[in-house]
């Protein structure tokens, strides 16, 4: 039985698992660099008093 | 002046007997499941055009789905109720175990739950032409099935009662977490209907059985996490 | 904020470096499959996501016990953490499966009690998500999530097991193949170094999210407090 060619399958599988890694990635990053903007502008607001 | 706290068992029977009392007075939840369960049946009929030979293969599942949509209804009022009209701190605040409260609640939704499956299989069995599901092993499964659903399900209704969106969250909450009983109900159950020898019954049947005891058990365990204040 | 440690970032760099290992051993080093040609080599990434998917689920719901048993906070965020990144995983098992089944069973998804259950699976830590995201208290908001990561975890084994009990086209790995099982292979032994290999990365991977996730979860719950701070 000859082997069939499944290569754009696996190609998209990687895309698939890779995107979603870096996705994830990426909203870790961002969720932090908020929350660590959110704690400058707090603090510099409790200087202020 | 010594007054002992009655026990776990007399003190649910006693949760359990107010809920029916209240319920027997007004009717009003019975009825709203009854509708419910009869609208999602007649749905079922003409989406799935339940002709005899569909009937026979997806019975089991129409049921199921039927018993588990009332049932989320009548888990959310029961809940909802005691929340609303603050009956639950008083609940709290009596000398009883946390855990009959449980046991007390979880009883009256199962008795409410097996009231509507009672009405409605022989309408079922009437409309559809469908005795077979009077086999005793057939009541024997959807018994089992409806005791896992309704102890998950009572947890969680005292869970989502407490959240901002409560009644959308039910069965968010319920229907992923109750799959193990529900896949394991209607297998069994489609089983019974299909005549399938004892032995293809036996595994879900045993999945429904180990999974009812560990519903029951944890859900008793937990309930104490879920109303402390 | 507290400087990152330096085991972390070791973590982080055996992460990049066992990802890398776990990509050549499933792309280069395992041999073609046969019959089904290159699309096997999903098989690798399937198995290594799932298994963390799996265990962080399991993960998730021990630390709910313990955060009920010591109301210590910090098991709190060690089960948000494991389930946020166990559901970003499990996503990837449910995807890569998918795009294995298209070619394998010539269809993208199938109702076979194995994919069914996983994929209830994944809204089950949905709907923990909506669960947390609907309550104000933060106390509560653990409590009640412990709870259901105790659920979630007592049903996910269906998941596993389904494949062992009843009837289903999917391939079983570990034990005995159901008779009506389609799409599996035989395993040449390359093909089980790379599978090991990719479970070792993917764990070393999930181990370094999680504590990612942990750091972040505590930041918000720092930032969580100041703004009730100031708002009274």
């Amino acid at each position: 039985m000859d082997t069939i060619n499944t290569d754009g399958y696996m190609i998209a599988g990687y895309v698939v698992t890779f995107a979603s890694m870096g996705l994830y990635l990426l909203s870790l990053y961002l969720r932090k660099r908020n929350l660590q903007r959110d704690l400058e502008t707090y603090q510099a607001l409790n200087d202020e008093k | 002046m010594k007054t002992s706290a009655p026990s776990l068992f007399s003190a649910a029977l006693a949760i359990a007997r107010k809920d029916l009392a209240a319920e027997f007075r007004s009717r009003e939840l019975i009825s709203a499941m009854l509708v419910f369960a009869m609208l999602v049946i007649l749905i079922f009929n003409f989406a799935l055009e339940l002709d005899v030979g569909v009937r026979q293969s997806v019975t089991a599942g129409v049921l199921w789905t039927t018993f588990a949509f009332a049932g989320t209804l009548g888990l959310n009022r029961s809940m909802a109720v005691e929340k609303d009209r603050g009956c639950m701190d008083g609940l709290l605040l009596a000398p009883v175990d946390r855990s009959a409260i449980f046991f007390g609640k979880a009883l009256s939704n199962l008795a409410f739950m097996l009231l509507v499956e009672a009405i409605v299989l022989p309408l079922y069995a009437l409309l559809y032409n469908e005795t077979r599901v009077f086999k005793l092993e057939f009541l024997g499964v959807l018994a089992l099935g409806s005791i896992g659903y309704i102890a998950v399900g009572t947890l969680l209704s005292a869970m989502s009662a407490q959240t901002r969106t409560r009644d959308v969250l039910l069965p968010i909450l319920l229907f992923p977490v109750a799959v193990p009983v529900l896949l394991a109900s209607v297998k069994a159950s489609g089983g019974i209907i299909a005549g399938l020898p004892f032995e293809e019954i036996l595994v879900p049947l045993n999945l429904l059985i180990v999974y009812d005891v560990i519903f029951v058990a944890v859900s008793f365990m937990i309930f104490d996490f879920i109303v402390e204040e | 904020m507290q400087s990152k440690p330096i085991a972390l970032t070791v973590l982080d760099v055996l992460s990049v470096i066992g990802i890398g290992a776990a990509t050549y051993f499933a792309l280069v080093f395992a041999p073609t499959e046969a019959v089904m040609g290159n699309v096997q080599r999903v098989f690798y990434f399937h198995v290594g996501t799932a298994w963390v998917g799996m265990v962080g689920f399991v993960l998730a719901a021990v630390a709910g016990v313990v955060f009920l048993i010591t109301k210590d906070l910090k098991w709190d965020r060690l089960e948000f953490a494991a389930v946020e990144v166990s559901a970003m995983f499990f996503f990837i098992t449910i995807a890569l499966g998918s795009i294995w089944a298209r070619p394998a069973w010539n269809t993208w998804w199938t109702w076979d009690p194995r994919l069914t259950t996983a994929a209830v699976t994944e809204l089950v830590y949905i709907a923990y998500f909506m669960l947390r995201a609907g309550i104000e208290d933060p106390e509560k908001r653990a409590r009640f999530g412990a709870v259901y990561a105790l659920l979630g975890g007592l049903s996910a084994p269906v998941t596993f097991m389904v494949i062992r009990l009843f009837r289903t086209i999917h391939p079983v790995v570990i034990g005995n193949q159901s008779a009506a099982a389609q799409g599996g292979f035989d395993m040449e032994s390359g093909m089980l170094i790379a599978m090991f290999v990719a479970i070792g990365a993917f764990t070393i991977l999930f181990v370094d999210l999680i504590w990612h996730r942990v750091r972040l979860a505590k930041l918000e719950a720092t930032v969580e407090e100041i703004k009730l701070k100031n708002s009274i």
